[in-house]
């Protein structure tokens, strides 16, 4: 049960940080694939807040979130007023350096990970309120996506997408546009971190490397950019589908390898059978209330 | 009268090529001035100039007295200017009542605090813009094509969006980049009317263009173009009865 437990848990977070990915990269259209360095971000900082100086874990874990709102601005405003390529360069070197940062200093575990991070929940009221807290958050991520991207705020970003020049021309602040829905995606993020590291009790910096960004965009590109459900289906999928064949007894040094070539094969088959993703988005922007938005 | 759009010794060059070389030119409310000369004399780099796209070398821009100078491409259309574009720039992933529910001067959805902390105010302003945009594409004859995808539209129905776009912004001065081009028929006689009812609710109106029979019918004043200079300035008739400017237009 334990186990079922886990894997509920880290497909509810991947639902978040998918979800929130979209945001970012699908609706926003800026090309960042730093999105697990606020995930790390978040579950840091909400683990030492909690572990070294005592800040209950409530607060630590909205204090995760609220750091990585604030590192993503401090990352986007200056790339974004260069151009909007000079973010993908500054976010994978964010991504690198700051993990190599992780990796060096002592109080934070370096290479060998954060370890006894309190526990959250779990032992109190049992895990089962801890996996119910992790589907209320996915379910209200999906929610919040859904309702921004839709509303006028989605109108707006869709318009920016398509003509940055003439967006600008009618008085909307493109910069700041952007720099929002960049925060608010890896706010996101920050937060599902913070959920991680109070669950497991153990983070290293290894897991959020340049494979795990990887990880995000296969669930988001393969799932359907741009729509409600796609990332959904993706997280869904791609993290129960490596799990699901745990089940099938192999001797591991069969199941590793079936793991990432599943992972491989999956995006090489949508790639060609399949490329605007199981849940396709459609051409034009719709709200909400609208029948055709997905 | 003092104008409400003013520059004074405006110069802009690329390279070697002057796009702009000491332009006055004063935009007054109520009156339409017509830009007109070959191509690459620097009208549409005088757009550029005015609405933000591109920083001058020297001289002075002014809307209502605030100097625009410096001032980012947003702000200059959050003070009231507007604009559109030779080649339209409609949003295609937009249905045409979308393309005009984003161009209001003020949005009150753009920024996500107040979207998040006062959805009610959101929803008024949704509420009225949708309403102005309805009116908007009414008053030029789209109405019924509102829930279409912009791109669907034909090239004479663009043209009409981008301006009826242009118009969301209840502007004091509106630059109109060949508003006519490729338009014919109806769209010609609801074009015409519209510009000269902006005008006449007060609107400093600018109108870059190469159709003479159109822009002699409509403009208060004509402005000669060439090589980034203003050559000559009168009534449109003049200019055209002007040989010297026939030979510059044409070419020899």
């Amino acid at each position: 049960m334990e186990y079922f437990y886990t894997v509920i848990i880290l497909i509810g977070l991947y639902v978040v940080l998918a979800s929130s990915f979209n945001l970012i990269i699908g609706y926003g259209g800026l090309i960042s694939i730093a999105h697990p360095v606020f995930y790390a971000i978040g579950a840091y900082t909400s683990a030492l807040l909690s572990r070294d100086f005592g800040v209950p874990i409530v607060a630590s874990m909205f204090i995760g979130a609220a750091v990585a709102v604030i590192a993503s601005i401090a990352l986007a405003l200056p790339s974004l007023r260069v151009s909007g390529d000079y973010l993908l360069i500054a976010s994978i070197g964010f991504q690198l350096g700051l993990l190599e940062l992780i990796k060096n200093v002592s109080w934070t575990g370096g290479a060998g990970g954060l370890t006894n991070i309190p526990s959250f929940l779990v032992q109190s009221v049992g895990r089962e309120t801890y996996v119910a807290l992790v589907v209320v958050v996915a379910v209200l991520s999906v929610w919040l996506v859904r309702s921004i991207a839709h509303g006028p705020y989605g109108r707006a970003l869709s318009a920016m997408r398509d003509d940055e020049l003439a967006y600008s021309a009618l008085g909307r602040n493109a910069i700041a546009t952007k720099v929002s829905v960049f925060a608010l995606g890896s706010g996101l993020a920050g937060f599902a971190g913070a959920l991680y590291a109070h669950y497991f009790r153990y983070i290293a910096p290894e897991q959020f490397e340049i494979l795990q960004s990887a990880a995000i965009l296969t669930m988001v590109v393969v799932g359907g950019m741009r729509s409600t459900w796609g990332p959904v289906v993706g997280a869904v999928m791609l993290e129960a589908l490596p799990q699901a064949i745990t089940f099938l007894n192999l001797p591991p040094s069969v199941l590793g390898p079936l793991q990432g070539l599943l992972f491989t094969g999956l995006v090489l088959i949508f790639m060609f059978l399949r490329p605007q993703g199981l849940v396709p988005a459609g051409d034009l922007w719709r709200a909400t209330g609208d029948k055709d938005a997905r | 009268m003092t104008g409400v759009l003013e520059t004074r010794g405006l110069a802009k060059r690329f390279g070697g090529i002057v796009v702009a070389d000491d332009i006055d030119l004063t935009l007054s409310a109520k009156r339409i001035v017509g830009l007109i000369g070959p191509n690459g004399a620097g009208k549409t780099s005088l757009f550029n100039l005015l609405s933000g796209v591109e920083k001058p070398d020297a001289g002075s821009i002014t809307l209502d007295g605030k100097p625009l100078v410096g001032m980012r491409m947003h702000d200059r259309a959050r003070l009231g200017l507007s604009r559109t574009w030779q080649n339209l720039r409609l949003f295609p992933s937009l249905t045409l009542l979308d393309n005009l529910l984003v161009a209001p001067r003020h949005y009150a959805s753009e920024n996500l605090l107040t979207l998040f902390l006062t959805p009610g105010a959101i929803n008024r302003a949704e509420k009225v813009n949708r309403e102005k945009a309805m009116a908007i594409l009414e008053r030029i004859g789209l109405a019924d094509l509102a829930r279409s995808p912009a791109a669907d539209l034909t090239f004479g129905q663009q043209k009409l969006a981008g301006m009826a776009r242009a118009l969301m912004n209840d502007a004091r001065c509106l630059l109109l980049d060949e508003p006519m081009a490729g338009v014919e028929g109806q769209s010609y006689t609801t074009m015409q009317k519209i510009v000269r009812d902006v005008a006449e609710s007060g609107v400093a109106v600018c109108v870059v263009e190469h159709n003479v029979a159109f822009i002699r019918d409509l403009c208060d004043e004509g402005i000669f173009m060439f090589a980034g200079k203003m050559l000559a300035r009168g009534t449109v008739e003049e200019l055209i009865a002007d040989p010297r400017l026939t030979e510059l237009y044409f070419g020899t």
